[in-house]
């Protein structure tokens, strides 16, 4: 079946404002114990600041946050369900979501700045497909990430040397990062770490990572699952804190996806998230039932 | 009893305020991005007008969403962008003769030194709450250079009680950030050793 744009625009027009609305219930609770936690009264403030902000753009019906970040969309399909024009969907969604006030005009040409003023352009949004011909359904995860985040981001091509003991060159480089970023990123914020392929597959492996899974999973692949504990641990104990001034609430998540290499690189990309998780997902059947993933 | 400055500011207001207080604001506020500090740069150095007077100001960098009804512009949500992109600009916004700058982030050694020279101080907003913000803007009181784009605008916004806001660099040399930063690098050594 392929889906008929029809069916499928309201959905795609629900995600986008839900996005630019709530932040993911995951990163709710996270929040909620981490301001149980914080041992700073400035950055108790600042997280209860965040929640309440939640709250009142669902009351008052407008975006939380003044920047709608960059629109990713993460699509898995197979034979049963075809995602169709889907890319038009978006598109028009995003269009018409920023003219109804859910959305800041911030799409703008890389080089003249110049904004057509209702977020089309180019690529945008930006999508990665993934085909799994036996998959009976139809997945799509929409994530907005801030782009006062991307200005903290880094890519380093590693040796196995660089590497360190125990990965000890990885975990400065990743504390490194996030203590340069400081206030920046929007924090608490969650890291998507890319681990491996060349500079291009370990950039986009540290955006899928921290926009298309929760950030209250464990990873199930064991080395990658301890990594993102212990630099967790690692990152809350700089003293950041939330807005960058400082407190126990660095970061609320890490995560991790690798990819094979080749035996003369280890490339590491390292993604910020502010901590206004705006993701949603949804999965369509081929009897045309849907259901929300995330 | 919370502790509100009214716009136009004075060298008092400023020099009363030290490191980690938390404000509000109630008066004049301009936002102001890169395309309007570049705008700002190049109408000084043709020596033409600019539309509003900086002295006593309050700038935020923001760019607001906003919708246009018959009544005029509306404000739906606004809140603070990464200051670090105006760095450049510091001396330059110092001579305006702007008194407080509002954003996230913090910024670095030059504004540290304009705000020594100038008496100036960075207030750090609560980043992402932009409905929470938008709720101590009683009004848009007008718009400039809208040909740069909604979020690149200078829009003159009119603040009931805004905030709150945390003092994170002062007026005698003194950085929230930089401190943070330092014992950061220090704990970094601590839990990994440097190869």
């Amino acid at each position: 079946m392929i889906m008929e744009s029809k069916d499928l625009y309201s959905d795609i027009y629900d995600l986008v404002v839900k996005c630019c609305r709530d932040i993911s219930p995951d990163v709710k609770r996270i929040i909620e114990n981490a301001i149980e936690k914080e041992s700073s009264p400035t950055a108790r403030s600042m997280m209860q600041a965040m929640l309440d902000d939640v709250k009142l753009a669902q009351e008052k019906d407008k975006p939380l946050c003044q920047s709608p970040g960059f629109p990713a969309v993460y699509i898995t399909f197979g034979d049963k369900v075809r995602p169709g024009n889907i890319k038009e969907l978006f598109a028009k969604a995003l269009v018409t979501a920023t003219k109804n006030g859910y959305m800041r005009p911030s799409m703008v040409h890389p080089l003249t700045r110049k904004n057509p003023g209702d977020n089309s352009g180019e690529r945008v949004p930006n999508f990665e497909f993934d085909y799994i011909p036996e998959q009976e359904f139809l997945d799509i995860i929409l994530s907005f990430k801030g782009c006062g985040a991307e200005l903290g981001n880094a890519m380093k091509v590693f040796t196995t040397a660089q590497l360190g003991k125990d990965y000890s060159g990885l975990k400065r480089f990743v504390l490194e990062t996030v203590t340069k970023a400081g206030g920046v990123p929007c924090p608490p914020i969650a890291l998507g770490i890319g681990i491996g392929g060349q500079m291009d597959v370990a950039c986009r492996l540290s955006r899928r990572a921290v926009s298309t899974r929760r950030w209250d999973d464990t990873n199930p692949d064991c080395l990658y699952a301890s990594l993102e504990s212990e630099l967790l641990q690692a990152i809350n104990r700089l003293g950041i804190g939330p807005a960058g001034t400082g407190g126990d609430t660095t970061a609320l998540a890490v995560k991790i996806e690798g990819s094979a290499t080749h035996t003369a690189i280890a490339p590491v990309a390292i993604n910020f998230h502010c901590w206004t998780a705006r993701r949603a997902g949804i999965r369509i059947y081929p009897d045309g039932k849907r259901e929300e993933i995330l | 009893m919370d502790k509100v400055l009214e716009t136009p500011l004075t060298a008092d207001d400023i020099n009363g305020l030290k490191i980690g207080d938390v404000v509000y604001l109630k008066g004049i506020i301009c936002t102001s991005r890169d395309m309007a500090h570049l705008t700002i740069k190049d109408k000084l150095e043709k020596s033409e007008a600019l539309p509003v007077d900086f002295h006593g100001a309050a700038v935020f960098h923001a760019g607001p969403v906003v919708t246009k009804n018959d009544a005029g512009w509306e404000l739906r949500v606004i809140g603070p962008t990464s200051s670090i992109r105006m760095e450049p600009y510091a001396e330059m916004v110092g001579k305006l003769g702007v008194k407080a700058i509002i954003g996230k982030g913090g910024m670095r050694e030059s504004s540290l030194r304009a705000f020594q020279k100038y008496g100036q101080v960075y207030l750090q907003a609560a980043p992402g709450c932009a409905a929470l913000l938008a709720d101590g803007i009683e009004a848009i009181q007008e718009v400039h250079w809208f040909d740069l784009g909604m979020p690149e605008a200078l829009w003159v916004l009119k603040a009931k009680k805004f905030g709150p806001l945390v003092v994170a660099m002062d007026s005698r040399g003194n950085s929230m950030y930089e401190d943070i930063r330092t014992k950061a690098v220090k704990m970094i050594d601590t839990l990994y050793r440097s190869a």
